[in-house]
């Protein structure tokens, strides 16, 4: 029981972790079902079909095929990515690497994960009620999601669901922000934390000012379907009610900052690992701050740009697209920061590297794509289209998938004091990679060819039948991709049973979790350390009088 | 700075930030209701019956009463405390009576714009009085040594001024202005 209902930021990170990684797990299969019905329109799916869908022969019904997809996105954003990210990697990380001996507030914590745990009941228990699971979308668009567009219990239980994720969401935030602010190490100035930790720190003040954002959206959601308010459907005149556009207003106004929640640990995590791996300080480390801290400010006015077509006012779209172009920005200054980092490294292609340069790409060609769907002009044709799929896919699933890897390779060693195998993570890796792209650049070629989201045979419609071999193509690399996860899997399983042992330090940083044994003890540090400089002393003349080439951020040189 | 201190900042920092994530919502639920509001021909709309005012106004200062409550307890000892949680429980069935009478009379949540306004803010607000009402009844139960029982206290009085000053501006917003 006490490993169970745990305290220890490790174990929560641990328990985030795995649920995050099954629900990964359920997410993809979901994507590998939607692929076939693009690639196959109506044909029964194969092996698993006649289970999951017996009344209708195995074949994808289109409620069917609605509900996946609305569960794929809920499930990977809120479920998979959120989990695995803040929830695991933010829990095990930020205490190591500030030199803390736990949360601010241990027990929140450990309410913060059974509170998320509750939240996936709800969502799984969803799935078997009558009518099925939810089918308005992961933005869930009034009045689609409204008892007008769906009168089961199942979108309603979504609601639920949605903000019993988020109440967890912003209990983790209350504690990874208190223990940043709070719990530092002494020495442990801002500009010598971690970018990691950053990442986690800036993606949680977003948490704690815009998921109360959608929390109340779902509230007013859940009142509108439970309660017979009228919020999010258009009223008459006599009655006066409410603006279907509200719900959208409310969803996006959580929605774009949920976007940079997502990104930011990954940036940050990208922005160490690179460093680590380049064996040298990361460049412009007070440039890749200002920018993260830029793009936070930014991502709270930006959200309109999801809304040019719902009629507003050219004048507000305009400072929409404005705003939102200035984004590129700070992130131009993120890349370019990572590219000083690798310029002339001597870099070592680990598995945690390969996933990191990987994530340099796929994020490059994300981040351009949105310049697109930022003007007006060409989103009023790309809108709903799948270039937007492939846009917010080449971010939010690659880049964050990218990222994952990257950050379960790397702090494997420290979690459950085993290596990874390398030769299996490289294995892993190159299928991923190069299927991962070949999806998602195909999903923006086919909607730069004007094939909708969200259709549930696409080949029905005259101007689209020509698209049908591009889909068979990327359903088989989506194939390619889900497949090669079971590297992964086995890897992760293989490595955790009977991985080569880790030593403390496997990768030569400086960062304080890596002067611990691998596991570290309950409590962390038996001594909190003292901190006397950065994260990246790589490549630091005074280290190589010591026959190595870092220095730890608590080192003392005599 | 000694254990004690320490967590009392790390508490303040915490609430802090709870108190502005909660601030959020509250503020999302206003956006919603001037948007409702805007879009409306007339305000309260058409044919709405007059609302009782005086019964929320009577509830918001027995509020306000619980928070002072909370402060004397601070220097008198449990029964403020007893005498806060009291109150604020009497807020909770006094809001249900509300609503009772307002279904009664519809204005009910489902009858009108100005009905849903009022029920979806103050069902939110009460789940938040709620919330406080468990941390003093915790507060209550626990043996705990004097100091740490004052700042978890003193976290509490805080996060109760916040539900108040909350149902102020609801009670501003909506049976006012």
């Amino acid at each position: 029981m006490r490993r169970i209902f745990s305290t220890d930021h490790k174990v929560i990170g641990k328990q985030f972790l795995f649920l995050g990684l099954a629900f990964l797990a359920v997410g993809g299969v979901m994507a590998m079902l939607i692929r076939w019905q693009l690639a196959r329109p109506g044909q029964p799916v194969p092996i698993v079909g006649r289970l999951l869908f017996p009344g209708a022969g195995g074949v994808i019904s289109p409620a069917a095929y609605t509900s996946l997809f609305t569960m794929h996105g809920t499930i990977m954003i809120f479920f998979a990515v959120t989990p695995i990210l803040i929830g695991g990697f933010g829990n095990f990380c930020v205490p190591l690497l500030i030199g803390a001996r736990d949360m601010a507030f241990p027990r929140l914590n450990m309410a913060s994960f059974w509170v998320m745990a509750a939240a996936t009941a709800t969502l799984t228990a969803s799935f078997f009620v009558p009518l099925g699971a939810a089918q308005a979308g992961w933005t869930a668009y009034a009045t689609l999601s409204t008892a007008i567009g769906a009168p089961g219990p199942g979108q309603t239980m979504w609601t639920v669901a949605i903000y019993l994720n988020g109440v967890s969401t912003v209990m983790g935030a209350v504690n990874y922000i208190t223990t940043v602010v709070r719990l530092r190490a002494p020495g442990m100035s801002w500009f010598r934390l971690p970018l990691t930790v950053w990442g986690f720190f800036l993606t949680s003040i977003l948490n704690a000012l815009f998921v109360p954002v959608i929390a109340a959206a779902m509230m007013l959601l859940f009142f509108d379907r439970v309660f017979g308010t009228q919020f999010f459907i258009a009223g008459t005149t006599m009655r006066a009610g409410g603006d279907p556009i509200l719900y959208q207003h409310m969803f996006w106004l959580f929605g774009h900052p949920e976007v940079y929640i997502l990104i930011l640990p990954a940036w940050g995590i990208v922005s160490d690992l690179l460093s680590f791996f380049a064996r040298k300080p990361a460049f412009g480390y007070r440039v890749t701050v200002w920018a993260l801290i830029g793009v936070v400010i930014l991502s709270c006015v930006v959200y309109g740009h999801h809304m040019f077509t719902t009629g507003m006012s050219p004048l507000l779209g305009e400072s929409f697209m404005l705003l939102t172009m200035i984004i590129s920005v700070p992130t131009s200054l993120l890349f370019l920061n990572w590219l000083g980092t690798l310029w002339r490294g001597a870099l070592r292609m680990t598995t945690p590297m390969l996933f990191c340069v990987g994530l340099v790409f796929t994020f490059g060609i994300g981040g351009l794509t949105g310049l697109y769907l930022a003007d007006i002009v060409a989103d009023q044709y790309l809108h709903d289209t799948y270039f937007v799929v492939g846009h917010f896919h080449l971010i939010m699933a690659a880049a964050l998938l990218m990222a994952s890897f990257a950050a379960t390779y790397f702090w494997f060693p420290k979690m459950f004091g085993r290596m990874m195998s390398e030769r299996l993570g490289k294995l892993h890796f190159w299928p991923t990679f190069l299927a991962l792209n070949v999806v998602f650049i195909g999903q923006l070629a086919i909607g730069w060819a004007g094939m909708q989201r969200r259709l549930y045979d696409p080949s029905a419609y005259d101007f689209l039948k020509h698209l049908l071999p591009w889909n068979v193509w990327i359903s088989r690399a989506a194939y390619v991709l889900g497949l090669s996860q079971l590297v992964f899997v086995w890897n992760f399983f293989a490595s955790l049973r009977r991985g080569k042992p880790a030593p403390a330090n496997p990768w030569e940083v400086g960062t304080l979790e890596w002067t611990l044994p691998s596991p570290p003890p309950h409590h962390n540090f038996e001594e909190i350390p003292t901190v006397v400089r950065g994260p990246h002393e790589l490549g630091h003349p005074d280290a190589r009088a010591r026959g190595k080439d870092w220095l730890g951020q608590d080192e003392v040189l005599s | 700075m000694n254990g004690e201190a320490a967590r009392h900042l790390n508490g303040a920092v915490g609430m802090a930030v709870f108190i502005g994530a909660c601030a959020m919502l509250f503020a999302a639920l206003l956006f919603a209701y001037a948007v409702v509001r805007s879009q409306a021909p007339a305000w309260p709309p058409p044919g709405t019956p007059p609302f009782p005012r005086g019964a929320a106004a009577a509830n918001g200062l027995l509020l306000i009463a619980a928070g002072f409550a909370l402060r004397r307890a601070r220097i008198r000892g449990p029964a403020w405390l007893a005498m806060g949680l009291g109150l604020a429980a009497v807020f909770l069935l006094m809001q249900a009576s509300l609503w009772g009478r307002l279904v009664a009379g519809h204005l009910g949540p489902g009858t009108g714009a100005l009905g849903d306004v009022f029920f979806a803010l103050s069902a939110f607000h009460a789940l938040h009085v709620l919330g406080g009402l468990v941390a003093i009844s915790v507060l209550l139960r626990r043996r705990v040594p004097g100091e740490t029982r004052l700042r978890r206290l003193r976290l509490a009085t805080i996060y109760m001024d916040f539900v108040a000053v909350v149902w102020l501006i609801i009670y501003v917003a909506v049976c006012l202005v």
